[in-house]
């Protein structure tokens, strides 16, 4: 007899906190990385107010914090609508910044080396750079998301092919957001406005899609962002939905994740320093019924769910990664079974 | 049948768009004067179609306003539903309640709990007066804004019990500090969840460690005061439902809310402070609304229908009578520019240029809200005005200006408008806004400076519609264009 082993995923750890006044921790981050290394980097939008915590915060599984690449700004190395990061195959770090439609360029010590983009919707322009990813031969595959398409670009951004426009049938896209790839090359886009996961070929071949518009199982809405783990499971920040989805490789649904985070060590060691916090803190009901069924007021009220999931990844370990704008952190996942 | 409509049906169309919303565009005042007055007006009273805010596009360009705990987020994000509205009187009824019902975010480090306020105030702002003033006593940020959490069994805090009384319902003078006392203690228990852990993050000016908690109301029975009380005269073991419930009987509160709503929508009264010691401008006004009030079951709607159909309303000495508010002023201008289409920083802008003109939406000075009249006009905030106003205007691509030139252009024909011709056009284009013959005078002489207006070739288009966008500016800047 053959016993079917059901797929499952558990609570790890939580990394972060609301650093809206600088220092240790994000705020409002919307994309993350993990280098080759163990390295994190993650990347907070911050708001109008708090302009000094804008950039890229570097720290590690445990909690270590090494600092900030960049600041609010349009000089070399600087940002002002950081969307989305990604690793080349030597470790250097790329940045996309929709507001200043530009591709940055950080070598692995986290210096500003090159910074290029023109907006526009020809070949190797574009218009809202929303994620990016290298595939396996170091080109960048770019979500050029208000032209409703993928780039394959070279590294220093130069063209070389494309794929979609705006719609809602195969291999169209109506602002689309995330990008990753499988274990076979294949690309996977999380095409937001659509409310499903797009599969195509490494040249841009139409091959498969999954969900749509709702919130039942392997339903989305808006989903922002997609990661692939080593058994080609797909991971799905269904943002709107204030959640996470994973699916088999076939799209198969198999968990969803609402979050359940605890208090990372950074903030531990705030409230052990603010005592009457802590103290208040010790009758504080994190879990209770709400009196609403908008999903994201609910994930405003409750403080270990996720509160705008904008950004998934998966580790060479397998474990996931769930990054919270709202909440200013990221949740650790791992394989049970 | 064919219906004539006279300049003054449209004088009297324009004074309602411009009172009971924000003004209207040439095209939206045809429509209006096209459908009459009674039925431009229902439409107003019972909004159905209204639009929706793209809110998956805000939350993904502008992520403080997914979290809305920054003020400006916030009132970005108010701004925006402002411009863009089909419910325009609606919306100038959250902002009437806002200002009655003055909640402030610098207190509660977040904006979101005022937000959701206003959305309160949007569901029942316009229904029955007692149910507005229950959903207002469980409102989070109302609850923690006159600090009721603290407000015990057994240890009462008096502030919700007192401001119920004195500033949201009855007035000075209706009422007795005993009743406070009583009033307060009817409201036991009433709080929102983790009343401590909010109050110490709130008092901590902090939303650390994972950002701000949205608050939700609960109620404690164990930290209600059960025993008996005597409210406004009326005994018995009250409960906030109660409270609402006898204070909305009394004529007191009739007349309080028909003396704001105569104030918000006609004409200046004096502070509410004032109020217990000087009458009503209008005696009569106020007790028309306290009839529609009892006659409806204190709808607000049926007191709105009364006052926006009586004469003290309709007369032409309460047209252009009230300065208007900066929420008014900027919100009437981008509609009239053509409004806001997209999420974008302009929305941002606008709430800020508003809050410059002393208005910073969701953050009223005090409990007491903004006075507002005379009180909003000073030299910074008349300069702001006028800077915002003629720049907002300055595009003859926005289609709300498009639309202007396009009808001047009609009037125009083939031949050309002299300066004194074209500064009557724009006026009544405008509004039609009456001036003061120094200030017609005054814009004439400016028109003299640009020659005649005439569309006759491209050159002639193109200096045409510089001229007409330099008279529209010029207009939005007169002491006329401020009064509403």
């Amino acid at each position: 007899m053959v016993t079917a082993t059901k797929f499952q995923v558990r609570y790890r750890d939580t990394i972060g906190f609301n650093a809206d006044q600088g220092g240790r921790g994000f705020h409002l981050p919307t994309d993350m990385v993990i280098r080759d290394d163990g390295a994190i980097f993650v990347v907070s939008r911050s708001n109008t107010v708090a302009l000094n915590i804008v950039g890229i915060q570097k720290v590690t599984l445990d909690h270590e914090f090494f600092g900030q690449i960049g600041g609010y700004g349009r000089d070399m190395g600087d940002m002002i609508g950081p969307t989305a990061l990604a690793l080349d195959s030597e470790g250097n770090l790329y940045l996309a910044d929709e507001v200043l439609q530009r591709i940055t360029v950080y070598n692995r010590d986290g210096d500003p080396r090159s910074m290029w983009g023109t907006v526009g919707d020809g070949d190797g322009e574009f218009d809202g750079p929303s994620d990016m990813v290298f595939d396996a031969d170091d080109n960048l595959l770019l979500v050029d998301h208000k032209n409703h398409r993928v780039q394959k670009l070279t590294k220093d951004g130069e063209f070389i092919d494309k794929w979609g426009s705006f719609g809602d049938g195969e291999g169209e896209f109506n602002l689309p957001w995330g990008i990753a790839l499988d274990p076979d090359g294949n690309v996977c886009v999380a095409d937001w406005r659509n409310d499903r996961i797009q599969r195509f070929t490494s040249d841009g071949e139409f091959l498969a899609s999954y969900g749509s518009g709702g919130d039942g199982d392997g339903e989305f809405h808006r989903p922002s962002r997609v990661a692939v783990d080593s058994d080609g499971n797909l991971y799905v920040a269904d943002w709107g939905n204030q959640r996470v989805q994973v699916l088999d490789a076939d799209g198969n649904f198999l968990q969803k994740l609402l979050g359940e985070a605890t208090l990372s060590k950074w903030s531990a060691e705030y409230l052990d320093a603010q005592q009457d916090e802590f103290r208040a803190r010790s009758t504080f009901q994190e879990v209770f019924e709400v009196d609403t069924d908008d999903k994201h007021e609910i994930a405003a009220r409750i403080e270990p769910y996720f509160w705008d999931p904008v950004s998934v990844v998966v580790d060479k370990e397998d474990r996931c990664y769930v990054l919270e704008t709202s909440r200013h952190r990221f949740q650790i996942y791992e394989r049970v079974v | 049948m064919t219906l004539t409509r006279t300049r003054e049906d449209v004088g009297l169309i324009a004074h309602l768009l411009r009172r009971a919303g924000f003004g209207a565009t040439p095209d939206e005042l045809e429509a209006a004067v096209e459908a009459g007055y009674d039925a431009t007006l229902e439409g107003l009273l019972n909004p159905v179609d209204d639009v929706e805010l793209p809110l998956d596009l805000i939350r993904r360009y502008f992520v403080d306003q997914s979290d809305l705990r920054n003020q400006q987020a916030c009132a970005a994000h108010w701004m925006y539903q402002l411009v863009r509205t089909r419910a325009p009187l609606r919306e100038k009824m959250c902002l009437f309640w806002h200002r009655v019902f003055a909640t402030g975010a610098s207190k509660l480090i977040q904006g979101r709990v005022v937000l959701n306020q206003i959305d309160m105030f949007r569901e029942y702002g316009m229904g029955r007066f007692d149910e507005l003033l229950l959903q207002l006593s469980k409102d989070p940020a109302m609850l923690m804004w006159l600090d009721n959490q603290d407000n015990h069994a057994h240890s009462i805090n008096e502030n919700y019990g007192r401001e119920i009384l004195e500033l949201f319902a009855m007035g000075v003078g209706n009422y007795t500090e005993d009743d406070i006392k009583e009033c307060a203690r009817a409201f036991t228990g009433w709080r929102v969840v983790n009343p401590d852990y909010m109050s110490i993050k709130m008092r901590n000016n902090t939303a650390r460690p994972y950002g701000y908690i949205s608050w939700q109301f609960e109620y404690d029975d164990e930290d209600h005061d059960h025993g008996d009380k005597t409210l406004l005269g009326e005994t018995g073991d009250w409960n906030g439902e109660d409270a609402v419930d006898i204070i909305c009987r009394n004529e007191a509160t009739a007349r309080f809310i028909a003396r704001h709503l105569y104030h918000f929508f006609v004409a200046d009264e004096p502070g509410v402070p004032q109020w217990p010691h000087v009458e009503p401008r209008d005696p009569e006004a106020i007790r028309a609304m306290v009839d529609a009030y009892f006659e409806s079951d204190y709808s607000v709607t049926a007191m709105l229908r009364t006052l926006f159909t009586s004469d003290f309303f309709k007369d032409e000495a309460a047209r252009y009578a009230r300065i208007k508010s900066p929420a008014e002023m900027v919100v009437g201008t981008l509609r009239l520019a053509g409004g806001l289409k997209v999420p974008s920083y302009d929305a941002y802008a606008a709430a800020a240029t508003c809050a410059n003109m002393g208005q910073a939406l969701l953050n009223p000075p005090s409990v007491e809200g903004w006075q507002g009249g005379e009180e909003w006009i000073n030299t910074g905030a008349y300069v702001q005005r006028v800077n915002f106003a003629s720049s907002t205007l300055d595009d003859p691509d926005k289609p709300g200006v498009r639309s202007i030139i396009d009808r001047v252009k009609t009037s125009v024909g083939g031949g050309s408008l002299g300066p004194e011709e074209l500064v009557d056009r724009c006026l009544e284009i405008l509004g039609p806004i009456e001036t003061m013959d120094s200030t017609r005078q005054g814009l004439i002489n400016f028109a003299s400076k640009h020659g005649d207006v005439s569309f006759a070739d491209d050159d002639a288009a193109e200096n045409a519609e510089k001229s007409i966008v330099a008279v529209i500016q010029i207009i939005v800047a007169t002491q006329e264009y401020q009064m509403v």
